[in-house]
């Protein structure tokens, strides 16, 4: 009878440490948590020596974010709050691109529009700026991954946080200047968290990119 | 924050994990090590984030050992207390040493 194959750990898991250590770090790191997963099998079955890896994991990357940060806190608050600041002033970039992307498409000989026409219109400019605010903050994400080598997630996360804290200023600001029953709060916090989730996703993307090449040279 | 020379509560602890274990010190080892002997489960990931900062701070050295089927063909990596991290292993014990004499701990804390 054939041997049975080796149990692997959850990949999903291995990434999520892989993505907040690099090289030499990260191959020790891997290797420890797959000896003791090894040995937990054995002993204590497939599902609880899945779960200690799931747990180990989310700890291991939550101290490696937290040591990424400690590592360089000054630079890696610097290009945070440049990050933001970057973010802060292409704002309006979305609607000034998608606009003048529509007017260059839609110069019309005719002074008029048809029907199909300004429906056409209305639905890019619409969505336009929709996909544009959705790659905003992707990108400044990126960007802000890629000026931070080493240190892509611990600077990005830093990033969300500088946002977060901006949010609560302008929820102050915004509470401080209107009836407290203001209705804009909710949909303020979901569009900023889902800019901070697409920050973290730019870092994942770049960090991602860079591990591409060391994978290749240590596959030969 | 401790001061420059004394080692913090974790830094302490995986010194000493480290002066037990000997050459055989790498993650696991020194994971189990502070579970069985403190009953404090802690990850893998705050074990390495502790020794890179001591060695950064040069308490430490590490250097890769071999590669075994069940790391998946992945390196150990071994680390040892350099004479720079014994002697903030001794003088953060003569600081408790100073701060412990003549406190009956014991009793007052049962």
């Amino acid at each position: 009878m054939a041997p049975a194959p080796p149990v692997r750990p959850p990949r999903l898991a291995s990434w999520l440490v892989g993505l907040f250590a690099a090289g030499e770090r990260a191959a020790s790191i891997e290797g420890d948590l797959l000896e003791e997963f090894s040995e937990l099998v054995s002993r204590s079955g497939v599902g609880p020596a899945r779960r200690w890896y799931w747990r180990q994991s989310v700890k291991t990357a939550a101290a490696l974010a937290g040591c990424g940060f400690r590592a360089a806190p000054w630079s890696t608050l610097a290009v945070a709050l440049a990050g933001y600041l970057l973010f802060a002033a292409a704002a309006s970039l979305p609607e000034r691109v998608t606009v003048a992307v529509l007017q260059a498409g839609w110069h019309d000989v005719t002074p008029y529009y048809t029907w199909r026409q300004a429906q056409n219109y209305l639905f890019w400019l619409n969505n336009g700026v929709w996909i544009g605010r959705l790659l905003l903050p992707l990108l400044v994400g990126c960007a802000v991954a890629a000026v931070a080598k080493g240190r892509e997630l611990a600077t990005t996360l830093a990033l969300c946080a500088v946002n977060g804290v901006a949010t609560g200023l302008e929820i102050l600001l915004l509470s401080a200047g209107h009836a407290p029953e203001y209705p804009f709060f909710l949909p303020l916090l979901l569009v900023q968290f889902a800019n901070s989730v697409l920050m973290v996703t730019g870092g994942v993307i770049t960090r991602e990119i860079r591990s591409i090449r060391p994978r290749r040279v240590a596959r030969g | 924050m401790p001061r420059r020379g004394h080692l913090g509560e974790f830094e302490h602890l995986v010194i000493l994990a480290l002066l037990r274990l000997g050459h055989r010190a790498y993650g696991v080892t020194v994971r189990r090590e502070i579970a069985r002997r403190v009953g404090r489960e802690v990850s893998i990931g705050a074990i390495y984030a502790t020794l890179e900062r001591l060695e950064s701070k040069g308490y430490v050295k590490s250097a890769l050992g071999e590669a075994t089927p069940e790391r998946g063909g992945r390196s150990k990596r071994f680390f040892r207390i350099t004479a720079k991290g014994m002697s903030a292993l001794e003088e953060t014990h003569r600081a408790l040493a100073r701060m412990t004499r003549g406190l009956a701990l014991i009793r007052s804390f049962s």
